[in-house]
């Protein structure tokens, strides 16, 4: 027991002393929060440079309908925002207008154009062409205010006071959701698909990254012979274990200190956007329970020591980088695999996939723990889960070891799979 | 207590396409100096891993300090530096030695205290400079070879097992490596190493084990070893390269079995009924100017040539020692 410490130590704090450890934990809560900082420059950037002045508005309805757009985009916008521009075209000549109007956004002259006709005042379509079509929120602008104009003209066909009409049909609604879950309301829905991704993604990241340091520990341990001094005072078991848990140790030391700083970050995340000049957003820490926080540790532990155990074998059974660089593909195939599901399953965390790939042992240590983070899982799914993958770490690990004694002392050619397998039946 | 440090009886260990160890038994007695000499691919190393219990025998019995290999108490009495060296590249020199010594059961207080009195008589802890302080990739190859002597004597061992210890030293190191086995020894330590360098375990050891394709070819004490292969060997240096007659005379097979021609220092051994007078007159008769010519004891060297030959190295067998 004492050796275990022994070894557990030294992983430890030989890595958390390297200044790879000190970089990425400083600059992770910066990245956080570059994350939380970004998007809300993005968005107030984006509100400063929704001038609709340069946008044309070709009206064939012959019905003044373009004005009244030109009026509801502009409604509601800060002080100062310019009118886009409204042409009126018979609609004859729409055809010639439209290319015309191409050709100014091709030089530059207008960002884009509105076309309103016939089937715009009749509530159909209505078509804009220009160079921000793909921005979601320009769009949907565009939509309502098209809508909103629509929608007056045929109140005051109805013979309702135009004045009226204007106070009826402003309306900039938003739409604010919140989850509901078994336990009852859960906060923001958006904010607890960004922290079931959030966890999601940082488990994958660590469980990838550990599981390689502890290849790149046991690479080192065996091409500079120390394994052979070491294995000399302690079973090869105690190493593998001292290894897993001391390289483990470091992954959660780096979780908990992001943690922390992000959290602290949100906390002050009020005057840290005041200094960017930006408003306030809307957004709450999602409730975490202490249950929740112990068994997303639990899920991440396994998890670790199921992969880990994994990369120890793939590094006793090579000698150098490039040789690893092949034999961690098979890992990094089922790490990649889960990742790729995971926003599949944000979208739609109900679904029979998202279910399978909680239990399965392989991908069971990032999709569970998002599912979790999600909403709430049937206890006896979670127990499944834990004790596939618990079981699926005592295999691990037994072959690891087994893999790991043999390979640790063996240098020259990388073996085959077969002869792999052999190790796996000597007695010692 | 058995007056033995090591007994090995029958032991067998078989990898897929070779044996590697086979039925090997032999005693090191307590506090001797022990040669484990043979060529490479010989078995050494893997007679030594199963010594540290790091690999376990397929068959036959390994006792250590009194008590089976696989004893983890007696891991703690050990200490090992094995064939190929090194250390954690990028850690500091005396956290290493640190947790060497904490892996052999010591508490890390002794631990320093024994680190500073190592270094210093390493030299690599002076007024001037503390190499304890650097990293392992900091210091020259043969610093790092002086760590891991430390490293291995650090816990103050009963058993000292050294896998070819001079192999790559410089002259320097490996005095003071000879020197440091000696003063083991004086202190009733046991030391075991291998070698395939019969001059240096001619000089220091008092037993050795001759092995050879994982079979024991001889074993015993060096005086035992040496008045059993008799007194047929002739020390023979001339004053300048041979001619063509003493050459002739030296391959007379009715007078010479064998000879270790070093150009001009002969090892020869005598043909069975061969008289010692008549190669010396029939060499005086050619006119060459004899320096030397002593009737010896076979040294270990051509002991192992006679009883191991060129055939005692196994083609492809190098990968395990």
């Amino acid at each position: 027991m004492g050796k275990l410490w022994t070894i557990t130590k030294r992983e430890y704090l030989e890595r958390v002393r390297t200044k790879w450890f000190i970089i990425a934990t400083v600059f992770g809560p910066i990245f956080f929060g570059a994350i939380i900082i970004v998007p809300a420059l993005m968005a107030k950037k984006s509100k400063s440079s929704q001038d609709y002045s340069n946008t044309r508005i070709l009206d064939a309805t012959t019905t003044g309908l373009g004005n009244r757009i030109a009026q509801s985009i502009s409604r509601g916008r800060t002080a100062g925002g310019a009118e886009p521009q409204v042409v009126l075209v018979k609609p004859g000549d729409l055809t010639q207008a439209e290319s015309t109007a191409t050709h100014d956004v091709m030089n530059k002259q207008i960002s884009g154009y509105l076309i309103a006709d016939q089937l715009t005042l009749n509530g159909e379509t209505v078509r804009y062409a220009g160079r921000n079509a793909t921005a979601i929120g320009d769009m949907e602008r565009l939509r309502s205010a098209v809508r909103e104009a629509v929608l007056a003209k045929r109140l005051e066909g109805a013979g309702i006071d135009s004045s009226k009409v204007r106070d009826i049909t402003f309306m900039p609604l938003r739409l604010s959701s919140d989850r509901i879950t078994d336990k009852g309301r859960g906060g923001s829905g958006t904010v607890s698909i960004i922290f079931a991704g959030v966890v999601a993604f940082l488990l994958y990241m660590t469980i990838v990254l550990y599981g390689q340091n502890v290849l790149r520990g046991v690479l080192e341990e065996k091409t500079t012979r120390v394994a052979e001094v070491v294995v000399s005072s302690v079973p090869s078991e105690t190493l593998l274990a001292g290894k897993i848990l001391g390289v483990g140790g470091v992954g959660i030391t780096q979780q908990i200190l992001w943690l922390a700083t992000t959290i602290l970050m949100f906390k002050l995340r009020q005057p840290i956007l005041e200094k960017f000049g930006v408003a306030t957003m809307p957004f709450a820490l999602p409730d975490i329970s202490i249950g929740l926080a112990l068994l997303l540790l639990l899920f991440f532990l396994l998890g670790f020591i199921f992969y880990s155990a994994l990369y120890a074998a793939a590094g006793a059974s090579v000698n150098t980088e490039q040789e690893a660089q092949q034999a961690v593909q098979p890992m990094m195939l089922l790490l990649v695999a889960t990742a790729i599901f995971i926003n599949p399953i944000l979208i739609n965390p109900t679904s029979t996939l998202a279910t399978v790939m909680s239990l399965l042992p392989f991908s069971a240590p990032i999709i569970m723990p998002l599912r979790l983070a999600l909403g709430s899982v049937p206890w006896y799914e979670v127990a499944i889960s834990v004790a596939g993958i618990a079981l699926a770490c005592l295999g691990a690990t037994w072959l690891a070891a087994r893999i790991y004694r043999v390979g640790l002392l063996m240098y020259g050619k990388r073996p085959t799979l077969r002869e792999m397998a052999r190790w796996v039946s000597y007695s010692r | 207590m058995t007056d033995f440090t090591i007994e090995i009886d029958n032991a067998v260990k078989r990898y897929a396409e070779h044996v590697a160890v086979r039925d090997l038994s032999l005693r090191v007695p307590r506090g001797a100096v022990y040669g484990l000499l043979g060529p490479n691919g010989a078995g050494k190393t893997t007679t030594i891993r199963m010594i540290l219990n790091i690999i376990a025998p397929d068959a036959g019995s390994i006792r250590i300090l009194g008590r089976p290999s696989t004893d983890l108490s007696i891991t703690d009495r050990i200490g090992y530096l094995p064939e190929e060296r090194g250390l954690y590249r990028k850690m500091q020199v005396r956290r290493v030695l640190r947790f060497l010594a904490e892996l052999k059961g010591m508490n890390a207080r002794d631990a320093d205290a024994r680190i500073d009195s190592w270094l210093e008589r390493f030299d690599l802890k002076t007024a001037d400079k503390d190499w304890g302080l650097s990293k392992i990739d900091e210091l020259s190859r043969g610093m790092q070879q002086k760590v891991q002597f430390i490293g291995t004597l650090l816990h103050d061992p009963d058993l000292v097992i050294l896998d070819e210890p001079f192999s790559g030293l410089d002259p320097i190191n490996a005095q003071a490596l000879k020197d440091t086995i000696v003063d083991l020894k004086r202190r009733g330590k046991t030391v075991i190493f291998s070698t395939h360098i019969m001059d240096n375990a001619e000089r220091i050891c008092d037993s050795v084990c001759i092995i050879a394709r994982g079979e024991k070819v001889l074993d015993g004490s060096i005086n035992d070893i040496k008045e059993s292969h008799g007194t047929r060997n002739i020390a023979l240096a001339l004053n300048g390269p041979p001619s063509s007659q003493v050459s002739t005379i030296l391959s007379d097979r009715s007078l010479v079995n064998r000879v270790d021609d070093s150009n001009r220092y002969f090892e020869v051994e005598l043909a069975d009924g061969a008289d010692p007078q008549s190669l010396l007159q029939r060499v005086l008769a050619t006119g060459a100017t004899i320096n030397r010519f002593e009737i010896v004891r076979p040294s270990l060297h051509q002991i192992f040539l006679e009883r191991v030959g060129a055939t005692g190295v196994e083609v492809g067998m190098s990968g395990h020692g």
